[in-house]
C-alpha cells in the first residue's frame, strides 16, 4: 500500500535540493563554503584579506546574500574577484534553492572556491542546509564568549569556527580558554581558528585550511 | 475554485491584532514594556544592568529575557534583585505578540511599572513582530559597523530609539558616527540617536532621560 507522507516538511526538500546541489558543485570540482555570522562579525572583511592573500594560489568567488543594499559585493568585485549580490527579499536565511539560483548567475568554470555570504544572523542560517560543501562560521571577540550557550545549533553546524577580530582583544572581557571549552562541548570535530583580518594575524592557518580543503574537495573527500 | 491562503500575511495581521490586545491590556495595568533588540553580543544585557540600576528606585522593573538556549542572561539580571524571567523560544530566531503574552504572563506584572523584553540577538526576524510593546530599542554596537542601516532596514524603520553601543571602543574600529546617524535618519526620519558606552556609562544618562522621559509622557496619556 502507498502512503503519502502529508506533513512533510520544507526542510526536508530543502535537505533533498542541497544534496543535489552539492553533487552538482562535486562535479564541477568547486568547493562552495557557506560563511555565516552575527551581523558585523567581519564576513566581508575576512573574504576581502583571503581573496588578496590567495590570489595567484586559489581563484576565488563570493555570492553575497542580503536583505538590501549592494556593498558587500561591490567590495568584492573591486578586489578582481567574481561577486553576486543577491536580495533574500525579507528572508532571514539562504536556502538550498536561492543559493543555486545564485550560483547559476555566476561564472563558475574558473573557480576553485565558492563562498556564500549569507545573510547576518546566528539562528535562521544555522537550520537551512545550502548545499555547501564546508560550513564555517565567525564569531567576533566584541560579540562575547558566551555565545556558544545562547545559539548552540549554529557552532553544532559549522566545520570551523574563526574567532574574528582578536586585535580588539584588550578592549573586550572575551575569555578564549572559556568560549572554546563550550563549542568543543557542543562539536568536538570543529577547527577553531583566530585571526585579526584587520593585522593579518592567524590568516596564514585560516588559508592554509582553506586550500586543503578546496583540494580534499577535488578528490572527492 | 481554489483557497489560497497567504499564510505569512495571515501570520503577521494575527500577530498585529493579537500585539493590539497586549498593548492595551499593558495600557490597563499600567505597564510600559519595552522591546529591546539587537544583533548577539551588541550589549543588550550590558545596557540592561545599567538601565536598571539607574532606574530601579523610580520604577519597580520585570524583565523577560528571551533566548534560543541558556540562562546566563536572566542569572544576570536577577543577581540586580529585579523580577525576571527566562523564555526559551525553542529555536525560534524572534518573539511575538503570543510569546510575549505568555511571558509576561509567566513573569507576572502586578506591581510593575516597567518590564522590558530582551528579544533573541538578531537583526532581521523581530523586525517584522510586533510584541505589544509601547517602546522598540535598538541597539547597534561599533564593532558591527555603520554599514547596518543599509543591509538591515526594517530594524531601523521600526526602532524609536537606536542606541550606538561601545563607543569606548570607537578609536580600533572604523566607524562613522555621522554616517550610520544619517542612515538611519533616512529610513526612519523620527528615529532618536543616542551614543554610549554601556560598560563604562559613557553618555549613559541621555538614554536614561529619554526612556523617563517617554515613561512619564505614556503615563500622562492613560
Amino acid at each position: 500500500m502507498k502512503v503519502i507522507e502529508l506533513h512533510e516538511s520544507a526542510t526536508a526538500s530543502n535537505d533533498r535540493d542541497a544534496d543535489q546541489l552539492r553533487s552538482d558543485l562535486r562535479k564541477e570540482g568547486v568547493l562552495l563554503i557557506n560563511l555565516m555570522s552575527s551581523p558585523g562579525s567581519g564576513k566581508t572583511t575576512l573574504l576581502s584579506r583571503t581573496i588578496t592573500d590567495l590570489k595567484g594560489r586559489s581563484r576565488i568567488a563570493v555570492l553575497e546574500a542580503d536583505i538590501d543594499s549592494a556593498v558587500d559585493a561591490e567590495r568584492i568585485v573591486s578586489l578582481g574577484a567574481e561577486s553576486v549580490q543577491v536580495h533574500t527579499d525579507g528572508m532571514c536565511h539562504m536556502d538550498a534553492g536561492m543559493t543555486r539560483t545564485g550560483l547559476e548567475a555566476m561564472n563558475l568554470k574558473e573557480t576553485d572556491i565558492a563562498f556564500l555570504e549569507n545573510v547576518g544572523n546566528l539562528i535562521c542560517p544555522a537550520e537551512f542546509d545550502t548545499g555547501a560543501g564546508r560550513n564555517v562560521m565567525i564569531l567576533s571577540v566584541p560579540e562575547g564568549d558566551d555565545k556558544p550557550l545562547k545559539y548552540p545549533l549554529m557552532f553544532q553546524k559549522s566545520d570551523a569556527l574563526v574567532i574574528s577580530k582578536m586585535d580588539a582583544l584588550p578592549y573586550f572581557s572575551f575569555d578564549f580558554d572559556k568560549c572554546r571549552e563550550r563549542v568543543l562541548r557542543l562539536n568536538p570535530a570543529i577547527r577553531i581558528f583566530t585571526v585579526s583580518a584587520k593585522t593579518g594575524d592567524g590568516m596564514h592557518e585560516w588559508e592554509e585550511w582553506l586550500l586543503q580543503e578546496a583540494a580534499a574537495w577535488k578528490e572527492g573527500n | 475554485m481554489i483557497d489560497i491562503l497567504e499564510t505569512r500575511e495571515r501570520v503577521e495581521a494575527d500577530n498585529d491584532r493579537r500585539a493590539e490586545e497586549v498593548r492595551s491590556s499593558l495600557k490597563a495595568q499600567k505597564v510600559f514594556l519595552v522591546n529591546l533588540m539587537s544583533s548577539p553580543g551588541a550589549g543588550k544585557t550590558t545596557t540592561l544592568k545599567r538601565t536598571i540600576a539607574a532606574l530601579k528606585d523610580r520604577y519597580r522593573i520585570g524583565v523577560m529575557e528571551a533566548d534560543v538556549d541558556s540562562a546566563v542572561d536572566a542569572e544576570t539580571i536577577a543577581a540586580l534583585g529585579v523580577k525576571v524571567i527566562q523564555l526559551h523560544t525553542g529555536g525560534a530566531c524572534h518573539m511575538d505578540a503570543d510569546m510575549t503574552e505568555r511571558g509576561l504572563q509567566g513573569l507576572g506584572t502586578e506591581g510593575l511599572d516597567l518590564v522590558f523584553l530582551e528579544n533573541v540577538g538578531n537583526l532581521v526576524c523581530p523586525a517584522e513582530f510586533d510584541v505589544g510593546a509601547a517602546v522598540r530599542v535598538m541597539i547597534l554596537s561599533v564593532p558591527e559597523g555603520d554599514d547596518k542601516p543599509l543591509k538591515y532596514p526594517l530594524m531601523f524603520r521600526v526602532s524609536d530609539c537606536l542606541l550606538v553601543n561601545k563607543i569606548d571602543a570607537a578609536e580600533i574600529f572604523d566607524f562613522s558616527l555621522e554616517k550610520c546617524t544619517e542612515r538611519a535618519r533616512t529610513l526612519n526620519p523620527d528615529i532618536r540617536v543616542i551614543p554610549l558606552s554601556a560598560a563604562t556609562g559613557e553618555n549613559f544618562e541621555a538614554w536614561i532621560s529619554w526612556l523617563q522621559a517617554r515613561v512619564e509622557e505614556w503615563r500622562r496619556s492613560l
